[in-house]
Protein backbone atom coordinates (compact mmCIF):
# COMPACT_ATOMS: atom_id res chain seq x y z
CA UNK A 1 0.00 0.00 0.00
CA UNK A 2 1.04 3.49 -0.57
CA UNK A 3 1.61 5.28 2.18
CA UNK A 4 0.57 9.24 2.41
CA UNK A 5 3.59 10.80 3.77
CA UNK A 6 7.20 8.80 3.75
CA UNK A 7 9.87 10.57 5.79
CA UNK A 8 13.19 10.03 4.69
CA UNK A 9 16.09 10.03 7.01
CA UNK A 10 15.09 13.08 8.18
CA UNK A 11 17.92 14.72 10.18
CA UNK A 12 17.68 18.61 11.70
CA UNK A 13 20.45 20.77 13.64
CA UNK A 14 20.46 24.10 14.89
CA UNK A 15 24.10 25.01 14.66
CA UNK A 16 26.88 22.65 12.66
CA UNK A 17 27.80 20.24 15.11
CA UNK A 18 26.21 17.39 16.22
CA UNK A 19 25.49 18.58 19.63
CA UNK A 20 23.07 20.57 18.11
CA UNK A 21 21.34 17.88 16.44
CA UNK A 22 17.60 17.32 17.10
CA UNK A 23 16.67 15.08 14.57
CA UNK A 24 18.82 12.28 13.57
CA UNK A 25 18.12 10.02 10.76
CA UNK A 26 14.36 9.99 11.23
CA UNK A 27 12.45 7.89 8.90
CA UNK A 28 8.66 7.19 9.32
CA UNK A 29 5.48 6.13 6.94
CA UNK A 30 2.14 7.60 7.76
CA UNK A 31 -0.85 5.70 5.81
CA UNK A 32 -4.17 6.51 4.61
CA UNK A 33 -6.89 5.98 7.34
CA UNK A 34 -4.30 5.93 10.80
CA UNK A 35 -4.19 8.08 13.55
CA UNK A 36 -0.62 8.41 14.39
CA UNK A 37 0.47 9.78 18.30
CA UNK A 38 4.25 10.66 18.79
CA UNK A 39 5.08 10.56 21.87
CA UNK A 40 8.38 11.72 23.63
CA UNK A 41 9.87 13.56 26.48
CA UNK A 42 9.67 17.55 25.96
CA UNK A 43 12.89 18.82 23.62
CA UNK A 44 13.07 15.73 21.40
CA UNK A 45 12.17 17.52 18.52
CA UNK A 46 8.41 15.92 18.54
CA UNK A 47 7.68 19.53 17.28
CA UNK A 48 9.70 20.49 14.62
CA UNK A 49 9.31 16.87 13.06
CA UNK A 50 5.35 18.33 12.77
CA UNK A 51 7.03 22.15 10.95
CA UNK A 52 9.31 19.99 9.04
CA UNK A 53 6.63 17.00 7.27
CA UNK A 54 4.23 20.20 6.85
CA UNK A 55 7.15 22.18 5.04
CA UNK A 56 6.98 25.14 7.33
CA UNK A 57 10.81 23.95 8.38
CA UNK A 58 13.42 22.68 6.04
CA UNK A 59 14.97 19.41 7.32
CA UNK A 60 18.92 19.76 7.43
CA UNK A 61 19.35 16.20 5.67
CA UNK A 62 16.87 14.61 4.21
CA UNK A 63 13.47 14.66 3.26
CA UNK A 64 9.45 14.41 3.17
CA UNK A 65 7.53 13.18 0.07
CA UNK A 66 3.43 13.48 0.23
CA UNK A 67 2.03 11.25 -2.45
CA UNK A 68 5.48 10.84 -3.46
CA UNK A 69 6.12 14.48 -4.39
CA UNK A 70 8.62 16.05 -2.41
CA UNK A 71 7.66 18.65 0.12
CA UNK A 72 9.64 22.05 -0.52
CA UNK A 73 7.14 24.54 0.68
CA UNK A 74 4.04 24.49 2.70
CA UNK A 75 2.28 21.42 1.57
CA UNK A 76 -1.38 22.35 0.39
CA UNK A 77 -2.70 18.80 1.08
CA UNK A 78 -2.35 19.19 5.31
CA UNK A 79 -3.45 21.74 8.10
CA UNK A 80 -1.67 22.05 11.31
CA UNK A 81 -3.23 22.80 14.46
CA UNK A 82 -1.37 24.28 17.73
CA UNK A 83 -1.03 24.44 20.95
CA UNK A 84 -1.61 27.82 21.74
CA UNK A 85 -4.48 28.00 18.70
CA UNK A 86 -2.81 30.40 16.84
CA UNK A 87 -5.61 32.66 16.28
CA UNK A 88 -5.64 36.06 15.26
CA UNK A 89 -7.21 38.37 18.29
CA UNK A 90 -8.48 40.99 16.27
CA UNK A 91 -10.39 38.55 13.81
CA UNK A 92 -14.11 37.17 14.92
CA UNK A 93 -14.34 33.44 15.78
CA UNK A 94 -16.01 33.28 11.67
CA UNK A 95 -12.88 35.14 9.94
CA UNK A 96 -10.56 33.30 12.02
CA UNK A 97 -11.65 30.60 10.59
CA UNK A 98 -12.64 31.59 6.65
CA UNK A 99 -8.93 31.83 6.93
CA UNK A 100 -8.30 28.17 6.59
CA UNK A 101 -9.82 28.93 2.74
CA UNK A 102 -7.44 31.53 1.82
CA UNK A 103 -6.16 30.35 -1.74
CA UNK A 104 -9.23 28.18 -2.20
CA UNK A 105 -11.37 29.77 -5.56
CA UNK A 106 -14.69 29.23 -4.25
CA UNK A 107 -17.28 32.06 -4.62
CA UNK A 108 -18.09 34.43 -1.34
CA UNK A 109 -21.13 32.89 -0.92
CA UNK A 110 -19.50 29.47 -0.97
CA UNK A 111 -16.84 30.13 0.92
CA UNK A 112 -19.54 31.88 3.68
CA UNK A 113 -21.07 28.60 3.42
CA UNK A 114 -18.52 26.05 4.14
CA UNK A 115 -17.49 28.16 6.96
CA UNK A 116 -20.90 28.06 8.65
CA UNK A 117 -21.35 24.63 7.89
CA UNK A 118 -17.99 23.90 9.70
CA UNK A 119 -19.11 26.32 12.75
CA UNK A 120 -21.85 24.06 13.10
CA UNK A 121 -19.91 20.63 12.88
CA UNK A 122 -18.00 22.15 15.79
CA UNK A 123 -20.50 23.33 18.17
CA UNK A 124 -19.32 26.84 17.35
CA UNK A 125 -22.37 27.94 16.38
CA UNK A 126 -24.00 31.06 18.56
CA UNK A 127 -19.91 32.27 18.41
CA UNK A 128 -19.77 33.14 14.84
CA UNK A 129 -19.30 37.52 16.12
CA UNK A 130 -16.91 36.57 19.07
CA UNK A 131 -13.42 37.55 19.13
CA UNK A 132 -10.70 35.03 20.70
CA UNK A 133 -10.22 37.38 23.60
CA UNK A 134 -14.18 36.40 24.74
CA UNK A 135 -13.81 32.54 24.22
CA UNK A 136 -12.73 29.70 27.03
CA UNK A 137 -9.62 27.72 26.12
CA UNK A 138 -11.47 25.09 24.76
CA UNK A 139 -13.28 27.01 22.42
CA UNK A 140 -10.19 28.14 21.10
CA UNK A 141 -9.00 24.86 20.41
CA UNK A 142 -12.16 24.13 18.18
CA UNK A 143 -11.56 27.36 16.16
CA UNK A 144 -8.25 26.45 16.07
CA UNK A 145 -9.35 22.70 14.86
CA UNK A 146 -12.71 24.41 12.53
CA UNK A 147 -9.77 26.30 10.94
CA UNK A 148 -7.51 23.13 10.14
CA UNK A 149 -10.21 21.25 9.03
CA UNK A 150 -12.23 23.72 6.75
CA UNK A 151 -10.04 23.59 3.58
CA UNK A 152 -10.59 19.50 3.57
CA UNK A 153 -6.92 18.41 3.76
CA UNK A 154 -5.79 14.82 3.92
CA UNK A 155 -3.63 15.29 6.80
CA UNK A 156 -3.90 17.06 10.26
CA UNK A 157 -1.34 17.48 12.18
CA UNK A 158 -1.80 18.36 16.09
CA UNK A 159 0.82 19.81 18.00
CA UNK A 160 -0.15 18.79 21.99
CA UNK A 161 -3.84 20.00 21.16
CA UNK A 162 -4.70 19.47 24.82
CA UNK A 163 -2.04 20.70 26.68
CA UNK A 164 -3.07 23.80 27.19
CA UNK A 165 -6.50 23.02 28.27
CA UNK A 166 -7.54 21.75 31.77
CA UNK A 167 -8.38 18.58 32.29
CA UNK A 168 -11.98 18.97 32.07
CA UNK A 169 -12.44 20.49 29.16
CA UNK A 170 -9.61 18.53 27.94
CA UNK A 171 -11.46 15.32 28.23
CA UNK A 172 -14.49 16.77 26.42
CA UNK A 173 -12.54 17.82 23.03
CA UNK A 174 -10.50 14.50 22.85
CA UNK A 175 -14.05 13.21 22.72
CA UNK A 176 -15.44 15.26 20.20
CA UNK A 177 -11.75 14.72 17.83
CA UNK A 178 -12.41 11.35 18.56
CA UNK A 179 -15.91 11.30 17.10
CA UNK A 180 -14.76 13.46 13.90
CA UNK A 181 -11.79 10.82 13.27
CA UNK A 182 -14.65 8.32 13.21
CA UNK A 183 -16.86 10.42 11.09
CA UNK A 184 -16.25 9.64 7.61
CA UNK A 185 -17.68 12.67 5.85
CA UNK A 186 -15.29 15.34 7.86
CA UNK A 187 -11.92 13.10 8.76
CA UNK A 188 -9.08 13.66 7.11
CA UNK A 189 -6.99 10.50 5.83
CA UNK A 190 -4.50 10.32 8.50
CA UNK A 191 -4.06 12.42 11.94
CA UNK A 192 -0.47 12.70 13.29
CA UNK A 193 -0.84 13.98 17.06
CA UNK A 194 1.99 15.45 18.94
CA UNK A 195 2.05 14.90 22.52
CA UNK A 196 3.99 14.09 25.57
CA UNK A 197 0.72 12.91 27.30
CA UNK A 198 1.34 8.70 27.09
CA UNK A 199 -2.66 7.86 28.35
CA UNK A 200 -3.97 10.67 25.94
CA UNK A 201 -1.93 9.12 22.80
CA UNK A 202 -2.52 5.44 23.93
CA UNK A 203 -6.42 6.87 24.51
CA UNK A 204 -7.01 7.98 20.84
CA UNK A 205 -4.32 6.86 18.23
CA UNK A 206 -4.08 3.53 16.10
CA UNK A 207 0.18 3.48 15.88
CA UNK A 208 2.07 5.17 18.62
CA UNK A 209 5.99 6.45 17.25
CA UNK A 210 8.41 6.63 20.96
CA UNK A 211 11.31 9.25 20.04
CA UNK A 212 13.88 9.45 22.26
CA UNK A 213 15.81 13.19 23.02
CA UNK A 214 18.68 14.62 21.93
CA UNK A 215 18.99 13.94 19.18
CA UNK A 216 15.07 12.96 18.35
CA UNK A 217 15.22 8.99 17.19
CA UNK A 218 12.23 6.88 17.16
CA UNK A 219 12.60 4.34 19.64
CA UNK A 220 9.72 1.75 18.77
CA UNK A 221 6.79 1.72 16.85
CA UNK A 222 3.78 0.12 18.33
CA UNK A 223 0.33 -0.48 17.11
CA UNK A 224 -2.84 0.04 19.46
CA UNK A 225 -5.10 -2.37 18.74
CA UNK A 226 -7.69 -1.59 21.05
CA UNK A 227 -10.99 -1.37 20.21
CA UNK A 228 -13.04 1.49 19.66
CA UNK A 229 -14.39 3.04 21.94
CA UNK A 230 -11.84 2.14 24.35
CA UNK A 231 -11.58 2.64 28.02
CA UNK A 232 -9.35 5.49 29.37
CA UNK A 233 -9.05 3.80 32.74
CA UNK A 234 -8.83 -0.19 31.45
CA UNK A 235 -6.08 -2.45 32.67
CA UNK A 236 -5.24 -3.25 29.20
CA UNK A 237 -4.58 0.61 28.29
CA UNK A 238 -2.46 1.49 31.24
CA UNK A 239 -0.35 -1.51 30.30
CA UNK A 240 0.26 -0.51 27.25
CA UNK A 241 1.00 2.90 28.77
CA UNK A 242 3.25 1.39 30.96
CA UNK A 243 5.53 0.09 28.64
CA UNK A 244 5.70 3.38 26.59
CA UNK A 245 6.37 4.90 30.06
CA UNK A 246 9.14 2.57 30.43
CA UNK A 247 10.78 3.45 26.97
CA UNK A 248 10.78 7.42 27.77
CA UNK A 249 12.44 7.76 30.95
CA UNK B 1 -26.68 35.33 43.77
CA UNK B 2 -27.82 34.75 40.51
CA UNK B 3 -28.47 30.96 39.82
CA UNK B 4 -26.24 30.40 36.37
CA UNK B 5 -23.59 27.86 35.50
CA UNK B 6 -20.22 29.54 36.43
CA UNK B 7 -18.41 26.72 34.81
CA UNK B 8 -17.29 26.89 30.69
CA UNK B 9 -20.00 24.49 28.93
CA UNK B 10 -17.19 22.66 27.86
CA UNK B 11 -15.69 21.86 31.35
CA UNK B 12 -19.46 20.74 32.47
CA UNK B 13 -19.75 18.24 29.30
CA UNK B 14 -16.49 17.04 30.18
CA UNK B 15 -17.56 16.14 33.68
CA UNK B 16 -20.33 14.19 32.63
CA UNK B 17 -18.42 12.01 29.98
CA UNK B 18 -16.43 11.18 32.91
CA UNK B 19 -18.88 10.53 35.22
CA UNK B 20 -20.50 8.01 32.51
CA UNK B 21 -17.12 6.14 32.19
CA UNK B 22 -17.62 5.66 35.55
CA UNK B 23 -20.43 3.78 34.78
CA UNK B 24 -22.90 7.16 36.26
CA UNK B 25 -21.94 7.35 39.48
CA UNK B 26 -19.19 8.45 41.19
CA UNK B 27 -17.61 10.02 44.16
CA UNK B 28 -16.84 13.57 43.40
CA UNK B 29 -13.10 13.29 45.59
CA UNK B 30 -12.56 10.39 43.40
CA UNK B 31 -13.09 12.63 40.07
CA UNK B 32 -10.75 14.97 40.99
CA UNK B 33 -8.21 12.69 41.85
CA UNK B 34 -8.75 10.81 38.33
CA UNK B 35 -8.27 13.91 37.08
CA UNK B 36 -5.70 15.08 39.21
CA UNK B 37 -7.60 18.28 39.99
CA UNK B 38 -8.11 20.23 43.17
CA UNK B 39 -11.83 19.85 44.68
CA UNK B 40 -12.00 23.54 44.36
CA UNK B 41 -11.63 22.97 40.39
CA UNK B 42 -13.77 20.52 39.88
CA UNK B 43 -16.74 22.06 41.74
CA UNK B 44 -18.30 24.69 39.51
CA UNK B 45 -18.97 22.11 36.96
CA UNK B 46 -20.65 20.09 39.21
CA UNK B 47 -23.24 22.88 40.11
CA UNK B 48 -23.76 23.74 36.72
CA UNK B 49 -24.49 20.20 35.86
CA UNK B 50 -26.50 19.99 38.52
CA UNK B 51 -28.40 23.34 38.04
CA UNK B 52 -29.16 22.16 34.95
CA UNK B 53 -30.49 19.12 36.31
CA UNK B 54 -27.88 16.84 34.24
CA UNK B 55 -26.32 15.28 37.54
CA UNK B 56 -27.67 14.76 41.23
CA UNK B 57 -25.08 15.21 44.00
CA UNK B 58 -26.20 12.40 46.96
CA UNK B 59 -23.64 12.36 49.99
CA UNK B 60 -20.90 13.20 48.15
CA UNK B 61 -21.88 11.10 44.80
CA UNK B 62 -22.28 12.61 41.87
CA UNK B 63 -24.95 10.64 39.77
CA UNK B 64 -25.77 11.13 36.25
CA UNK B 65 -29.63 11.79 35.75
CA UNK B 66 -31.67 10.26 32.95
CA UNK B 67 -31.64 13.91 31.77
CA UNK B 68 -27.65 13.83 31.76
CA UNK B 69 -27.55 10.40 29.87
CA UNK B 70 -30.01 11.34 26.84
CA UNK B 71 -27.86 15.09 26.83
CA UNK B 72 -24.61 13.17 26.38
CA UNK B 73 -26.43 10.24 23.91
CA UNK B 74 -26.64 13.45 21.26
CA UNK B 75 -24.31 14.75 18.89
CA UNK B 76 -23.60 18.34 18.96
CA UNK B 77 -26.05 20.12 16.84
CA UNK B 78 -29.10 18.14 19.39
CA UNK B 79 -27.29 18.85 22.09
CA UNK B 80 -27.34 22.29 21.80
CA UNK B 81 -31.25 22.43 21.45
CA UNK B 82 -31.02 20.46 24.54
CA UNK B 83 -29.53 23.25 26.04
CA UNK B 84 -31.32 26.15 24.49
CA UNK B 85 -34.42 24.24 26.19
CA UNK B 86 -32.65 24.19 29.84
CA UNK B 87 -30.89 26.88 30.03
CA UNK B 88 -34.12 28.98 28.94
CA UNK B 89 -35.86 27.40 31.76
CA UNK B 90 -33.34 28.34 34.68
CA UNK B 91 -35.22 31.90 36.45
CA UNK B 92 -32.14 33.60 35.95
CA UNK B 93 -32.74 33.39 31.87
CA UNK B 94 -35.95 34.01 32.15
CA UNK B 95 -35.51 36.88 33.71
CA UNK B 96 -32.55 37.89 31.39
CA UNK B 97 -34.84 37.11 28.45
CA UNK B 98 -37.66 38.93 29.44
CA UNK B 99 -36.01 41.80 29.92
CA UNK B 100 -34.64 42.11 26.53
CA UNK B 101 -37.18 40.63 24.23
CA UNK B 102 -39.51 43.58 25.95
CA UNK B 103 -37.00 46.46 25.12
CA UNK B 104 -37.31 47.89 21.21
CA UNK B 105 -36.07 45.48 18.70
CA UNK B 106 -35.24 42.78 21.46
CA UNK B 107 -31.50 44.33 21.65
CA UNK B 108 -30.41 45.52 25.13
CA UNK B 109 -26.58 46.63 25.85
CA UNK B 110 -24.08 45.71 28.02
CA UNK B 111 -24.79 48.40 30.34
CA UNK B 112 -28.81 48.22 30.32
CA UNK B 113 -28.98 44.57 31.05
CA UNK B 114 -26.36 44.82 34.22
CA UNK B 115 -28.14 47.90 35.50
CA UNK B 116 -31.28 45.62 34.95
CA UNK B 117 -29.59 43.09 36.65
CA UNK B 118 -28.23 44.95 39.65
CA UNK B 119 -31.40 46.21 40.77
CA UNK B 120 -32.99 42.50 41.52
CA UNK B 121 -30.00 40.34 42.35
CA UNK B 122 -28.05 40.85 45.67
CA UNK B 123 -24.55 40.16 45.60
CA UNK B 124 -23.69 40.34 41.65
CA UNK B 125 -20.61 40.19 40.53
CA UNK B 126 -21.20 42.34 37.07
CA UNK B 127 -18.16 41.20 34.77
CA UNK B 128 -18.12 37.75 36.19
CA UNK B 129 -21.68 37.14 35.47
CA UNK B 130 -21.91 39.03 32.43
CA UNK B 131 -19.66 36.81 30.71
CA UNK B 132 -20.80 33.67 32.08
CA UNK B 133 -24.42 35.10 30.83
CA UNK B 134 -22.49 35.59 27.41
CA UNK B 135 -21.07 32.38 27.07
CA UNK B 136 -24.23 29.92 27.79
CA UNK B 137 -26.51 32.09 26.17
CA UNK B 138 -24.35 31.95 23.25
CA UNK B 139 -23.77 28.03 23.39
CA UNK B 140 -27.35 27.44 23.94
CA UNK B 141 -28.41 30.14 20.96
CA UNK B 142 -30.42 31.87 23.27
CA UNK B 143 -28.40 35.27 22.92
CA UNK B 144 -26.00 36.81 20.09
CA UNK B 145 -24.13 39.09 21.46
CA UNK B 146 -21.42 41.47 19.64
CA UNK B 147 -18.88 42.90 21.35
CA UNK B 148 -18.13 46.01 18.78
CA UNK B 149 -21.55 47.08 19.25
CA UNK B 150 -21.96 46.33 22.66
CA UNK B 151 -25.78 44.56 22.00
CA UNK B 152 -26.83 42.10 22.76
CA UNK B 153 -30.00 40.43 20.89
CA UNK B 154 -32.60 37.87 21.96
Amino acid sequence: MASLVDIQNVSHAFGKSRSDLILDKLSLSINENEFVGVVGPSGCGKSTLLRIIIGLTKPTDGAVYYRGERVEDICKGMSMVFQTFALFPWLTVFENIELGLQGKSFSKSEKRARVLKIIEFMGLSGFEEAYPRELARGMKQRVGLARGLIPDPELILMDEPFSSLDALTATHLREEVLDLWLDPSVAPEAVIMVTHNVEEAVYMADRIVIITSRPGKIAKELEVTLPRPRDPRSNELYKIVDEITGLIA
Amino acid sequence: MLALPRAHVGQMIGLLEVLEDFKGRVDVAKVADDLILELDDLLPAVDAAELLSFIKVDSGDLILTETGREFLSQDPKVRKKLLNKYVSNLESFKKIMNFIRNQENCEVSKEELLDSLKGEVADFDAESDFSWIIEWGRDSLLLKYDSDDDKIRA
